[in-house]
C-alpha cells in the first residue's frame, strides 16, 4: 500500500512471526489438540504434586502467639449446661422454649447483650429474576406462616476498648425440638467460650454467639440471621411501642459491626478412627467460592500445633481404592526418584500414598466446588463477604463417658479462644492469602496460578480447532462455490451466518429450557420424574416450535457440495461459542468450568457426521464413531450424572427423577452450575448431536 | 535576634564562657581584625570553631517508624532506649521520641495503658513520665527529616523541635522495619539511606551537632548507613545486608514479641551502667554476639575522629560533659577539683533552654550576667589564689604537724585567759 512500487521488484513481504505462529498451529490442529487435551488431564492429575504448603500470609493473625486462658474451671462450667441442656431435652413438648431460655439466662449472666430471633422456614423456589440475588421475605408471608417458627438465641459481648466496628461470629446449631448429646456439647462448648471471652481484656472486635435452631436445616437458621442482620428495618411506629428498649428487652434485634470473621462449631460422634480427637474443616460455600486460606491455615495451625488434634478435609474415599491410581502414584513416585538423582535440587515427588491421598483431596475439593452448593451453615457467610468455616470436632471416645468429656471440651474451648484471639488481632478483613485455591491435603493448597493451567490447556485446542474448520471449509468449498453461484464474493465472507443462526436458536432454545422449571415447579403435586418428563417433552415441543417459525437446520438449501461442507462450519461456530462459554464460566466457578471442560472439549473436537466416518469401514472409522457415541452419551447432562451416581452408589437407585431433584438442589442454592449446564453444556451437547446426525 | 550589638562584642562574650578569659582575649583580637575587614559573618568563624568546639549538650532522638498490633516490640524497643538514656542523664526536654503507634491504649493489649519488654512485667515502660513528641500518624519522613535538620514550619512547638547545637551529641535511634538501604514508615513509606546521609549532611552544614550516634535496629540495619559522608558520625546497626533482625521473645500472656533481640542485648549492657561509668564506646559494640543476635551487628566508625575505646558510652547515652574549671563564669563548679573529672550534670533547666537558643541569643544573656558578677569575681579570684597555694604545698605532713604544735601554746593561751 505505502510503497506504491511494483511488487515485481521486491518479494512479498513476510507475514508478522504471531500470524505465522497462527498459521503453523491451524495447519497442524490435530496433533496440537490431541496434545494439548492430553496435556491438560495429565497436568489435571499432577496437580497434588504441585501442591505447596500451607503458611500463614496475614503477620497480624500470630496464631498461637498467646497461651489460651480457657481452664478446666470453664470445660467443668460448660459440662454443666450440658447436663441441664439434656435434662430438658427429657421433656420433649417444652425444650424448644426452655433451652432458648437457659441460653439466654446463661449468656446475661456472663453480661452479654442478648435477643431471640425468630424466624420463618425458607420455601425453595426457582425464582428465575432472582438467581443469584437471595429473595427477602415478604410481610405477608411473616403473617401467614407464624405458627412455623424456629428461634435463634443471639448474645453480643462488646469489646470493653473497641470501637464496635468489627465483630467475630460463632455459630452452634441445634435442632430445638430434639436435641441430642453432641449438639448439646457444642452449645456448653459456645457458652464457655462465650463466658470466658465477656472476661477478657484483649478484645478487639465484638464478640456474637449465635445459637441457631436448626429444626428446619442449619443453614436456613443461619441465613435467616444474617440476612436480617444485614439489612436493617426502619419501621418507626413499632420502635416507638417499645421505649423499654433497653438491657432487658430480648425481642429487640442486636447488631455488632461488620463480621472479620465466622465459625460454626459442631461437635460429632465418629467412632474407631483414631486415638486422637479429630477435627474436620468445611469450607466451600455457594458456588465454589472459599474462605480466605489463611483462615483455614489459622484453624489447621492452632488445632495441630496447639491442641494436638488431627485435622481432615473431605476426601472421596472410593477413590483411594482405585488400582490405576495407585499405580500412577507408584510411576510419579520413581520418576521423581530418578530426577533426584540426576539432580537433587528437583523435589517435586511425593508417596505414592500420599499423591492417592491428595488426589482424592483434590476430588472432593473439586467436586464441592463444582456443585456450588455449599458444604454447611458456613456458606450463608460468605454471601455477605465475611469468611467463614465450619468445625466438625469429634472425640476419639464416646460422648457419654464423662471422664474424657472435660479433657475434649478443654481442648475444643481451647482451640476456639486461640482463633477468636489470632481473628481478633486482624486489622483489615482477610486479604493476604489466597481465594481461589482447591485443597490437596489440610496443610497443603493448590492456588488458582497452578490449576488453570490444566485447564487452560484444555481450552485452548478449541479456537484453534475452530479456526482450522473454518479455514478448510472455505478452500474446499472454493471451486465449487464458484462453479454453482453466481455470486461469488458474497458466498464466501457470509458462509458462517448460516451456522451462526442454527447456533443462535439453539442457545435460544436452552435459554427457554432453563426457565421452564419455574412454571414445572408451580404445579401441584407432582413427583420428580412426572417434573422430569414433562420438562423433556415440553423442551422438544418448543424445539419443534423454533424449527418451524425460524427454519430448520435441515432446510438450507445449498448443492450437495457445499453441504458436506457445511457441517464444518457450524462445528467451528459451535466450538468457538463452547470456548466463550467455558472461559466464562471459569471466572465465576472454575472448578465447574474444569469438570465440564474435561466432557466437553473431547466431544467438541471430535465430533463429525456418522454418515462420513460410516462410508469407509476400516478400524479408523469405527474407533471414530466408537469414541463420538460413548462421549455423545456421556455428555448428556442427565446421563452423565446418572454414569456417576451409578458409579458412586451402586445401579439399583437409579431413577429419571434424580435429575431434577438434582436441578431443583442447585437452582434453591442459587448455584452456577445450573447455568452453566443448561446454558453452555446442553446446547453444546445437541449441536453435537446435530453434526453426528448430519445428512451430509 | 541580638542584631543591634556589635559583632566584636557578641564574639568577646560568646567565647569567653566557653574558652575563658585568655582564650577570649585571643578570640576578640581575631574578632575585632575580622570585624575591621569586614568578612565577620556568623558562619565563617562558627566554622573555624566547629572542630574545635566543646561538647556542650545532649540530645536524643528516638524513633519507633512501625504501626500495628504485631509490631508491639518495636514501640517497647524506642521506649526502653527512652527509659534508658533518661535513666543517663538525658532530660525529656532533649529527647525527641516518635511513636508511630500507641501500643499501651490498643484494645489488643492485655494490660491497658502499659507496656513491658519483658515476659516477666516487672517494668511499665509507659509509666506517667513518658512525652511523646511525634505521635501516630504525625511520624512520617517528612517530619523525621524536619526534625534532623531544624526546618519547621513557626508554629512547631520548641519541645518538638531539635534544638541542638554545634556542640551537641546526638543519639538518633530508630527501629521498624527495614530493608536493603531503607527504613520503612508507617506502613507506607520508606526512609532510604541517600535521605538520611542527606539529612545528617544538612545537620552537619548548619552545625546541628558535634557527634552524632546513629543505632538502627531493623532487618538490613547497616545498608542504611552505606551513603553517609559527614565526619563526627558513629553508626551501629543490628544486621548486616541480606540478615533479619529477630525478636528476642515472646511474651505469651500479651500475645506478640515484646523485644527484638538487639535491642534487648544493648539494653543488657546498659543496665550495668550508671551516669558515671566508663564503659567505653568499643566495649559497647563488642558486647553483641552474633550467636545471640542471630545477626552481626555492624558498626561504622570512620567517620569519627576520635577512637571508640576513648569514648565512654555516656558521651551519647547519657548527658555527660567534661567540665572545665574556668575562674568566672561557672562558679558553682570552680570549688571543686574539676581537672579531669567527669561528672554527669543535669543543667539548671532555666539555664537550658536559653542555651538551646542560638548562638547569638546565648551570648547576649551572659553580657547581662557577667556585668552582675564583677564584684564577686574579684573575692572568688582571691579564693582561687589561695587555693592554689595551698595546692603548692608539698610537704602536708609537715605542714600538720606544725599546725598541731602551733595550737598548742593557743590552747594554754587561752585557757589562761579565760580563768
Amino acid at each position: 500500500m505505502e510503497n506504491g512500487i511494483p511488487d515485481s521488484q521486491n518479494p512479498k513481504p513476510k507475514p508478522r512471526p504471531i500470524v505465522r505462529i497462527g498459521i503453523f498451529l491451524i495447519s497442524h490442529n490435530v496433533f496440537f489438540s490431541v496434545v494439548c487435551c492430553i496435556g491438560g488431564i495429565l497436568a489435571l492429575f499432577l496437580l497434588p504434586l504441585m501442591a505447596k504448603n500451607t503458611y500463614i500470609s496475614e503477620n497480624a493473625l500470630m496464631p498461637g502467639s498467646a497461651n489460651p486462658m480457657f481452664s478446666r474451671y470453664d470445660a467443668m462450667e460448660a459440662n454443666k449446661l450440658v447436663k441441664s441442656v439434656m435434662a430438658m431435652s427429657l421433656k420433649p413438648e417444652e425444650t424448644r422454649i426452655q433451652i432458648a431460655r437457659l441460653l439466654a439466662q446463661r449468656m446475661e449472666e456472663s453480661g452479654a447483650e442478648v435477643y431471640h430471633h425468630k424466624f420463618h422456614e425458607k420455601i425453595s423456589q426457582f425464582r428465575p429474576l432472582h438467581f443469584f440475588s437471595d429473595t427477602p421475605y415478604t410481610g405477608s408471608l411473616l403473617q401467614n406462616t407464624s405458627a412455623t417458627r424456629g428461634l435463634n438465641t443471639v448474645g453480643i459481648i462488646r469489646a470493653p476498648r473497641g470501637d464496635g466496628k468489627e465483630a467475630i461470629v460463632f455459630v452452634t446449631p441445634y435442632n430445638s425440638t430434639k436435641i441430642e448429646l453432641n449438639e448439646a456439647l457444642s452449645l456448653g462448648l459456645g457458652y464457655s467460650v462465650f463466658s470466658l471471652l465477656s472476661r477478657v481484656t484483649w478484645l478487639a472486635k465484638d464478640i456474637v454467639w449465635l445459637a441457631a435452631d436448626s429444626q428446619y436445616g442449619e443453614y436456613a437458621s443461619v441465613a435467616a440471621w444474617l440476612r436480617d442482620y444485614h439489612t436493617p428495618v426502619f419501621d418507626g411506629p413499632e420502635s416507638k411501642e417499645n421505649p423499654t428498649s433497653g438491657a432487658g428487652n430480648t425481642d429487640v434485634f442486636r447488631r455488632a459491626g461488620t463480621m472479620a470473621a465466622a465459625l460454626v462449631i459442631k461437635v460429632v460422634e465418629k467412632h474407631g478412627e483414631t486415638e486422637k480427637d479429630t477435627l474436620s474443616i468445611y469450607a466451600e460455600a455457594s458456588n465454589g467460592q472459599m474462605p480466605n486460606l489463611d483462615l483455614i491455615n489459622t484453624v489447621h495451625y492452632l488445632a495441630v500445633h496447639t491442641q494436638g488434634l488431627r485435622v481432615k478435609v473431605e476426601k472421596v474415599y472410593t477413590l483411594l481404592n482405585l488400582a490405576w491410581l495407585q499405580v500412577m502414584g507408584q510411576i510419579l513416585e520413581s520418576v521423581s526418584k530418578v530426577a533426584r538423582s540426576l539432580n537433587p535440587q528437583w523435589k517435586f515427588g511425593m508417596p505414592a500414598a500420599e499423591y492417592v491421598d491428595g488426589t482424592a483431596t483434590l476430588a472432593s475439593s473439586l467436586y464441592y466446588q463444582a456443585l456450588g452448593v455449599p458444604t454447611g451453615s458456613h456458606g450463608a457467610f460468605r454471601d455477605y463477604q465475611v469468611d467463614a468455616v465450619t468445625l466438625e470436632i469429634s472425640p476419639k471416645s464416646f460422648l457419654n463417658n464423662e471422664g474424657r468429656r472435660t479433657e475434649f471440651l478443654l481442648r475444643g474451648g481451647r482451640l476456639m479462644e486461640s482463633v477468636v484471639r489470632s481473628v481478633n488481632n486482624l486489622l483489615e478483613k482477610f486479604h493476604q492469602s489466597f481465594f481461589l485455591y482447591l485443597m490437596t491435603s489440610p496443610s497443603k493448597f493448590v492456588s488458582v496460578g497452578v490449576y488453570m493451567i490444566a485447564f487452560l490447556l484444555l481450552l485452548v485446542p478449541l479456537p484453534i480447532a475452530a479456526a482450522a474448520l473454518y479455514s478448510s471449509s472455505t478452500k474446499d468449498n472454493q471451486v465449487p462455490a464458484f462453479a454453482s453461484t453466481a455470486k461469488p464474493g458474497v458466498l464466501k465472507s457470509w458462509r458462517w451466518l448460516h451456522a451462526a443462526k442454527v447456533v443462535f436458536i439453539i442457545h435460544l432454545w436452552s435459554t427457554i429450557v432453563s426457565l421452564l422449571p419455574s412454571l414445572i415447579d408451580h404445579i401441584p403435586e407432582m413427583t420428580p420424574t412426572n417434573n422430569i418428563l414433562i420438562w423433556a417433552s415440553s423442551s422438544i415441543f418448543i424445539l419443534l416450535i423454533l424449527y418451524s417459525m425460524l427454519g430448520s437446520p435441515y432446510s438450507y438449501p445449498t448443492t450437495s457440495g457445499s453441504r458436506n461442507s457445511e457441517w464444518a462450519t457450524l462445528k467451528s461456530v459451535m466450538i468457538a461459542v463452547a470456548s466463550i462459554g467455558l472461559g466464562l464460566m471459569s471466572i465465576i466457578n472454575y472448578a465447574t468450568a474444569q469438570i465440564g471442560a474435561i466432557l466437553m472439549v473431547p466431544m467438541c473436537l471430535i465430533v463429525h457426521p456418522l454418515r462420513l466416518t460410516g462410508r469407509s469401514g476400516n478400524l479408523k472409522d469405527f474407533l471414530l464413531i466408537a469414541c463420538n457415541l460413548v462421549l455423545a452419551v456421556i455428555g448428556f447432562p442427565p446421563a452423565g450424572l446418572l454414569v456417576i451416581k451409578g458409579w458412586s452408589e451402586g445401579v439399583g437407585g437409579l431413577n429419571v427423577g434424580d435429575f431434577w431433584i438434582w436441578a431443583e438442589s442447585l437452582w434453591a442454592w442459587n448455584s452456577a452450575t445450573y447455568l452453566y449446564v443448561i446454558l453452555i453444556h446442553f446446547p453444546c451437547w445437541v449441536l453435537c448431536m446435530h453434526i453426528l446426525l448430519h445428512p451430509c | 535576634m541580638a542584631s543591634h550589638k556589635p559583632n566584636s562584642e557578641l564574639r568577646q562574650s560568646e567565647f569567653r564562657c566557653l574558652f575563658g578569659r585568655r582564650m577570649a582575649l585571643l578570640i576578640l583580637l581575631v574578632a575585632l581584625v575580622a570585624s575591621i575587614t569586614g568578612k565577620s559573618d556568623a558562619t565563617s568563624s562558627a566554622s573555624f570553631s566547629s572542630s574545635s568546639t566543646m561538647h556542650t549538650n545532649n540530645w536524643a532522638v528516638l524513633v519507633c517508624t512501625s504501626r500495628f498490633w504485631f509490631n508491639y516490640r518495636h514501640m517497647a524497643n524506642t521506649l526502653s532506649l527512652y527509659r534508658t538514656v533518661k535513666r543517663l542523664g538525658i532530660p525529656d526536654e532533649r529527647i525527641i521520641l516518635m511513636l508511630a503507634d500507641d501500643m499501651a491504649c490498643n484494645t489488643r493489649n492485655n494490660y491497658p495503658a502499659q507496656v513491658f519488654n519483658n515476659e516477666n512485667h516487672r517494668l511499665n515502660l509507659y509509666g506517667d513520665n513518658v512525652e511523646v513528641d511525634y505521635r501516630g500518624y504525625e511520624v512520617t519522613v517528612e517530619n523525621f527529616l524536619r526534625v534532623l535538620t531544624g526546618r519547621h514550619e513557626t508554629a512547631v512547638p520548641r519541645s518538638k523541635r531539635l534544638l541542638s547545637d554545634e556542640g551537641s551529641h546526638i543519639l538518633l535511634y530508630m527501629t521498624g522495619h527495614g530493608g536493603d538501604e531503607f527504613l520503612k514508615f508507617q506502613d507506607s513509606e520508606e526512609l532510604q539511606s541517600h535521605d538520611l546521609a542527606d539529612a545528617v549532611k544538612q545537620m552537619k552544614e548548619k552545625l546541628r551537632f558535634k557527634e552524632l550516634l546513629i543505632m538502627v535496629d531493623t532487618c538490613q540495619a547497616a545498608t542504611l548507613f552505606n551513603q553517609l559522608h559527614s565526619p563526627g558520625v558513629l553508626a551501629i546497626g543490628s544486621s548486616m545486608k541480606g540478615e533479619n533482625s529477630y525478636s528476642h521473645h515472646l511474651d505469651s500472656d500479651i500475645g506478640v514479641s515484646v523485644v527484638d533481640r538487639f535491642t534487648y542485648y544493648t539494653l543488657a549492657f546498659f543496665e550495668r551502667l550508671n551516669t558515671y561509668s566508663n564503659a567505653s564506646m568499643s566495649s559497647f559494640f563488642n558486647s553483641f554476639v552474633p550467636s545471640l543476635l542471630l545477626s552481626t551487628a555492624y558498626y561504622r566508625t570512620d567517620l569519627y575522629q576520635r577512637p571508640p575505646a576513648e569514648v565512654p558510652v555516656t558521651n551519647f547515652f547519657g548527658s555527660v560533659m567534661e567540665t572545665i574549671h574556668t575562674d568566672s563564669s561557672y562558679k558553682g563548679f570552680s570549688s571543686k577539683k574539676t581537672s579531669s573529672a567527669k561528672i554527669g550534670i543535669p543543667m539548671n533547666q532555666a539555664d537550658e533552654i536559653e542555651r538551646r537558643t542560638l548562638a547569638s541569643t546565648d551570648a547576649e544573656n551572659h553580657i547581662t550576667e557577667s556585668n552582675l558578677e564583677v564584684e564577686e569575681n574579684t573575692i572568688f579570684h582571691f579564693i582561687s589564689s589561695i587555693w592554689n597555694k595551698v595546692e603548692q604545698i608539698e610537704n602536708i605532713d609537715a605542714v600538720v604537724n606544725y599546725g598541731l604544735v602551733a595550737m598548742l601554746p593557743l590552747a594554754v593561751l587561752s585557757t589562761w585567759i579565760l580563768r
